[in-house]
């Protein structure tokens, strides 16, 4: 009869999609990890593996999609949870959209290309900081000054992408694809930081959300 | 024969109780899929039995011995008009306490055949109904305020998994409140009367409110909480709490009184915490209105009845 009362209202698929959002933010930063070390190693073989944690991400997302609508968490906070799960998503397609880009461009110049590999190297550091925030949401009560260190963290991006595009104006391109596929990798490259703030910003609210 | 009357009346008002009122026990928690439909109508059937068992005496008693003195053509007409108007006002989707409709009949027919009714008794049920629900409001405004500073230092997970099993615990108060006062309200008189003993009418009770659970208030569940859990689930859970709790306090003490009315006074609480602009004063003033009109016109029904059954010497 204990048992029976027990399984009734164990909290099974809570945990499991904790666990899940914290396997797609583990995902989110070895790919960050891997497109950093590939990029400051101009390696466009190895680079590939992003592709396959993208697959995998995929999965996740629709896994963690499938258990809120069995009935996962307070209603309350389901909506942001898939608001989160969707945005991870999100993070992980634009890392493969930059992927692909960076295995089409031709080599850039020293200069812009030590700003890019800064660019990767603060996302796989924002990336670290998002599964921080999101390990806080089980044992802190406020998390702002999380979201506050992302938050720096992408006004930095920012800074440099705006450095990059002047840098850029200034470059001699030789047809138009090369032009594009170079401007889309820079885009997908700072888009990174945007969703991954955003990210953060889901985690903050939904810290807030039932409160 | 006459037996039949009250007997299948009670077991209507039993069945519509069950249709309509599982939603005041488990709506939210079904809402928020904490608890299945079938788990939560095989937990409510449980503990309205308990309920009923342990404490549904004291309202029976209330009802049944202490408001009226009964005499069978009083007891037939007065559970009979009760499950009419119940019925129908569930048909109708109208929000009619079943309490009112039972006490408002009672004293009706009492009146109409000259036998005693109780005046301080009456005044104590009528001073319960406007207790009960401020009782909640207040208790909702107290829960609340508690909760926010309780859950302030806390991570937002488990405040989440404290929310669920107190969504769940208000579901087993309420539940239990059920049986003790609802059903013990419906089966009051024919428990006094003696047609059937304590534990029987609680097992026959039990059964047609479960069945009417069972059968038809899938519905009106899915309704009531997705409707309030949309809102808010600590909202709902703070006004649930208070008014479980203020019908514990009066059904101990006794008195007839509405869950329904209570979870109203309790989300009138919440409401004017949050702003009282939140406040549906056009459903307020509808509720007020059926608060007011379900005794007087089941009295009135009554006693109209009563008169001309008099006056046609059928009884």
């Amino acid at each position: 009869m204990f048992w029976k009362l027990k399984k009734m209202f164990e909290k099974g698929k809570e945990k499991e999609i904790v666990d899940l959002i914290r396997d797609h933010i583990t995902l989110i930063r070895d790919a960050c990890e891997i497109f950093s070390n590939c990029i400051k190693e101009n390696d466009k073989v190895s680079i590939s593996e992003v592709c396959e944690i993208e697959k995998i991400g995929d999965s996740v997302r629709r896994e963690i999609v499938l258990k809120l609508y069995e009935g996962a968490f307070l209603p309350g906070i389901r909506g942001n949870l898939y608001r989160l799960a969707e945005t991870l998503d999100e993070v992980l397609d634009t890392i493969e959209d930059a992927t692909i880009m960076f295995m089409m461009i031709p080599k850039l110049n020293e200069d812009i290309m030590s700003e890019c590999v800064r660019i990767a190297e603060i996302n796989l550091k924002m990336a670290e900081e998002l599964l921080q925030t999101f390990e806080a949401l089980r044992t802190e009560e406020d998390l702002k000054d999380r979201t506050i260190r992302i938050r720096i963290l992408e006004e930095e991006v920012d800074a440099i992408k705006r450095d990059i595009f002047k840098k850029l104006m200034k470059t001699d391109v030789r047809n138009f694809w090369e032009g594009m596929a170079v401007y889309n990798f820079i885009k997908h490259l700072t888009n990174v930081s945007d969703l991954i703030e955003d990210a953060g910003d889901i985690i903050q609210i939904l810290n807030v959300s039932l409160r | 024969m006459l037996i039949l009357i009250p007997l299948i009346s009670c077991v209507l008002i039993a069945f519509s109780i069950g249709s309509n009122d599982t939603s005041n026990a488990f709506g939210i928690s079904i809402g928020a899929g904490i608890i299945t439909f079938r788990k939560a109508v095989y937990l409510l059937g449980i503990l309205v039995f308990i309920g009923a068992i342990l404490q549904g005496r004291n309202v029976m008693r209330t009802v049944g011995r202490e408001l009226v003195v009964l005499n069978m053509e009083i007891l037939s007409i007065s559970l009979f008009v009760s499950a009419l108007v119940i019925i129908i006002a569930n048909w109708k989707r109208l929000p009619v306490s079943s309490h009112q409709a039972i006490i408002g009949s009672l004293v009706g027919s009492a009146f109409a055949f000259g036998s005693v009714v109780r005046l301080d008794t009456l005044i104590k049920i009528v001073e319960s109904w406007i207790l009960s629900p401020v009782g909640a409001l207040v208790l909702a405004i107290i829960v609340y305020r508690v909760m926010e500073i309780a859950f302030r230092r806390l991570p937002v997970f488990k405040v989440e998994s404290i929310l669920r099993t107190l969504l769940i615990l208000n579901g087993i108060i309420i539940a239990y409140n059920t049986g003790a006062n609802e059903l013990a309200t419906a089966l009051g008189a024919i428990v006094c009367y003696g047609i059937l003993s304590p534990l029987q009418a609680a097992v026959m009770g039990t059964i047609m409110l479960w069945l009417g659970a069972f059968l038809l208030s899938e519905r009106v569940v899915e309704t009531v909480g997705k409707g309030i859990t949309s809102l808010d689930a600590f909202s709902g859970f703070s006004a649930q709490f208070a008014a479980g709790i203020s019908v514990f306090i009066f059904t101990t003490l006794g008195m007839p009184v509405s869950t329904t009315y209570c979870i109203i006074g309790g989300i009138i609480g919440v409401g004017i915490l949050k702003g009282v602009g939140t406040i549906k004063s056009d459903l307020l003033k509808k509720i007020m209105l059926s608060w007011v009109a379900t005794p007087i016109l089941t009295f009135g029904i009554c006693c109209v009845i009563a008169k001309i059954l008099i006056s046609l010497s059928y009884v």
